[in-house]
């Protein structure tokens, strides 16, 4: 059942996508309804196909990479929807939903092991681990804006305007969803990191801070905390902080897909991660 | 459906023909319906606008329009028209319906996607209208002209792109800010030439705006005229951190705002940008400065060859705004069709039920003998017959509507089978 509406979901999604190309490509003021209820429908689908998953395991389906990449996929595409119904920027669908299409298709090839670990019967855990995925959605999207600030200036620098000069919104907009999403993304993955230390210090007993995925996270949050100062204080240029923001995307990359598979306290395997 | 039009426009003729050809709006009820009421003529519409006349008539079928309109443009405007032949085209059905489509879509337009067109020929559309010159296929063609048009302007990007340099920088300005309320506009020598920028950027909803220049009073008059504040030219470099947008145009030989002062401003401004229209010549904005982050310098030159950009970007529309045209045109052209068809295939089922009937009628006398099962059996061989007759020319009249040969082939099967209208 799970995997059958997540297949749909996919369906779906991919249709959304094509669909969005003519609007964008023909600078339709807005995105086709038709572009826009396939992705409704695939949303609909892929938030079942969690909450069966969630149903069987009795807990947040965030338990193994596939399953978290699923879910981080469907955050994502939530966070289009609210950023596309507050800025109506047709663009930001081409550069968002690819990487929410990848992330659920690597989720739907690979189902991955449904192991019992009693760590995951743990409440403090499932907060932090939501509160980092939503963390890193938030810095998804400051990733996102970054790149089409970046883009929409070196337009307006070059004085030659290309393609993209009339599909990208203006620099202001790019730097407002920039801030917003960085203060958005900051608060949770704070409280993602601190949930993690409470809950490390009670559960595990070893050289727990010295994991190579703690030591990312750590950072991660450091670049971020420094964007969020440096805009607060107004003193850093938007296109130097964008390089930043996109630095801090990369990291965060790593330490969610790459270090999963080196870590030996977060890796998702079923013998390791558990208590000790 | 029997469509002519002749027309000249911009490409056709000089101003002096245009202007000759003209017929102006008081005369423009009377003048379509005149056209419209000429022997032979349906129906009439005119389109005159400064660029373009365009005189389109429907005729029965074995009436040429063409003659008829040009003996109302000659009577009309009391002239010879053979001396203007040259400049006149002429369209006949289907390339009526696609001419009028094109030029609805502002895409006949001097400027391609200028909007006006649009209005001009709702205006036509309703004289004609009034002067009960429009009751059939023409008013029909000339409403889904409206459609299509429509659709053009919301499925392209066709008239989205500034294409004059003081519209191109209020654009610009659009893709720094995002929109320009609320924005402040700093003016440095109050010429003729920022007034207008000036002007374009409060239109579009540019709220405070400061003017400085080297003679104070007028510093003062033009500030008047927007609502502003004029600053003392002395005091302009304490001032402009406040402006978002500076319009530069002042007669001095050498640059006024330097690197240094930029970098000042920017710095007191918390990296809000600040966008400088530099539309002096020789230049007053060093363009040096538009390497410094949130800085952006345009002159009149870049100006310009951002409109050649957004004339590129806009024929990239045209092009897809044709395809729509052409498809509509198709769309049109076998809804047309099919509807000329029907009466023809009733007719011809009509023509031949009655050769039938009349022929059993003949041998009435004859058929007195036969049993009623052996009569039934006659009804429906000779209805065999029939069907089997008609199944051919019909479905071929069905699956030719559209076609371009459709005209003829109703016109042969109406003749050999006898068909009057």
């Amino acid at each position: 059942m799970y995997a059958i509406l997540l297949w749909a979901a996919l369906g779906f999604y991919f249709a959304g996508i094509v669909l969005m190309v003519p609007s964008v490509v023909r600078r339709h003021p807005l995105l086709s309804p038709a572009a826009l209820g396939a992705l409704g429908v695939g949303l609909a689908l892929h938030a079942s196909s969690l909450a069966v998953r969630a149903i069987n395991l009795h807990r947040l389906p965030v338990i193994d990479v596939q399953s978290t990449l699923s879910f981080y996929g469907f955050l994502v595409t939530l966070a289009f929807f609210l950023a596309y119904l507050r800025y109506r920027i047709n663009v930001l669908g081409i550069f968002m939903l690819p990487l929410v299409f990848v992330l659920t298709l690597i989720s739907a090839l690979r189902p991955g092991p449904s192991f019992q670990s009693v760590a995951f019967r743990s409440g403090w855990l499932m907060v932090h681990i939501a509160c980092v995925l939503v963390g890193y959605v938030g810095f998804f999207l400051t990733f996102i804006a970054a790149v089409m600030y970046l883009i929409q200036e070196g337009q307006l620098k070059s004085k030659s305007p290309r393609g993209l000069y009339y599909r990208l919104p203006s620099l202001e907009v790019c730097d407002e969803l920039y801030g917003r999403s960085l203060m958005f993304g900051l608060p949770f993955l704070t409280l993602g990191i601190l949930t993690g230390f409470f809950w490390a210090t009670r559960m595990w007993h070893g050289p727990w801070e010295l994991d190579p995925k703690i030591l990312a996270a750590l950072i991660t949050w450091l670049i971020y905390l420094f964007l969020f100062s440096a805009r607060i204080s107004g003193s850093w240029p938007g296109r130097r902080s964008a390089y930043v923001a996109i630095l801090g995307f990369a990291v965060i990359m790593v330490t969610f897909i790459g270090i999963s598979f080196v870590s030996g306290w977060h890796g998702y395997l079923p013998n390791l991660g558990s208590l000790h | 459906m029997n469509l002519a039009l002749v027309g000249i426009n911009h490409r056709t003729a000089p101003v002096e023909v245009r202007e000759r050809m003209n017929i102006p709006e008081a005369r423009l009820e009377e003048a379509v319906a005149d056209l419209a009421h000429r022997d032979g003529i349906t129906e009439g519409l005119i389109l005159s606008t400064c660029n373009r006349v365009e005189v389109i008539a429907n005729a029965q079928n074995n009436v040429a329009a063409e003659p008829v309109i040009r003996r109302f443009l000659a009577d009309h405007h009391h002239c010879d028209l053979a001396a203007y032949e040259p400049h006149f085209y002429r369209y006949r059905q289907q390339q009526v319906v696609e001419h009028l489509f094109r030029v609805a879509s502002s895409l006949d337009s001097m400027i391609v996607g200028e909007p006006q067109i649009l209005g001009q020929l709702k205006q036509a559309y309703n004289v004609a209208r009034q002067a009960g010159a429009l009751n059939g296929t023409l008013n029909e063609i000339v409403l889904q002209a409206l459609t299509v048009a429509r659709k053009v302007r919301r499925d392209t990007a066709i008239g989205a792109s500034a294409v004059s340099v003081s519209y191109a920088a209020v654009e610009l300005a659009r893709k720094i800010f995002r929109d320009l309320t609320g924005t402040t506009i700093f003016v440095i020598g109050a010429g003729k030439m920022s007034e207008i920028a000036a002007k374009n950027l409060i239109r579009s909803g540019a709220s405070a705006i400061f003017v400085s220049n080297r003679t104070y009073e007028r510093a003062t008059e033009l500030a008047k005229a927007f609502h502003g504040t004029a600053i003392r030219f002395e005091e302009l470099f304490d001032h402009v951190q406040k402006a978002d947008i500076v319009i530069c145009s002042t007669s001095a030989p050498h640059y006024v705002i330097h690197r240094e002062h930029a970098e000042k401003w920017l710095a007191a401004r918390k990296n809000r940008p600040i966008f400088f229209i530099d539309i002096s010549v020789p230049r007053n904005v060093d363009p040096a400065i538009n390497q410094l982050d949130n800085a952006f310098v345009y002159d009149i030159d870049d100006l310009g060859q951002v409109v050649e950009a957004n004339k590129k970007q806009r024929e990239r529309e045209a092009s897809w705004a044709e395809e729509i045209v052409q498809d509509e045109v198709q769309k049109a052209m076998r809804r047309m069709a099919s509807r000329e068809v029907v009466p023809t295939i009733v007719a011809l089922e009509q023509r031949l039920e009655h050769i039938r009937e009349s022929e059993l009628e003949r041998y009435r006398g004859r058929l007195n003998a036969l049993s009623p099962q052996q009569r039934e059996a006659v009804e429906a061989l000779t209805k065999g017959i029939l069907n089997k007759i008609l199944h051919g020319p019909i479905t071929e009249l069905k699956s030719g509507a559209g076609r371009p040969e459709q005209s003829s082939l109703v016109q042969v099967v109406r003749k050999i089978f006898g068909v009057v209208e």
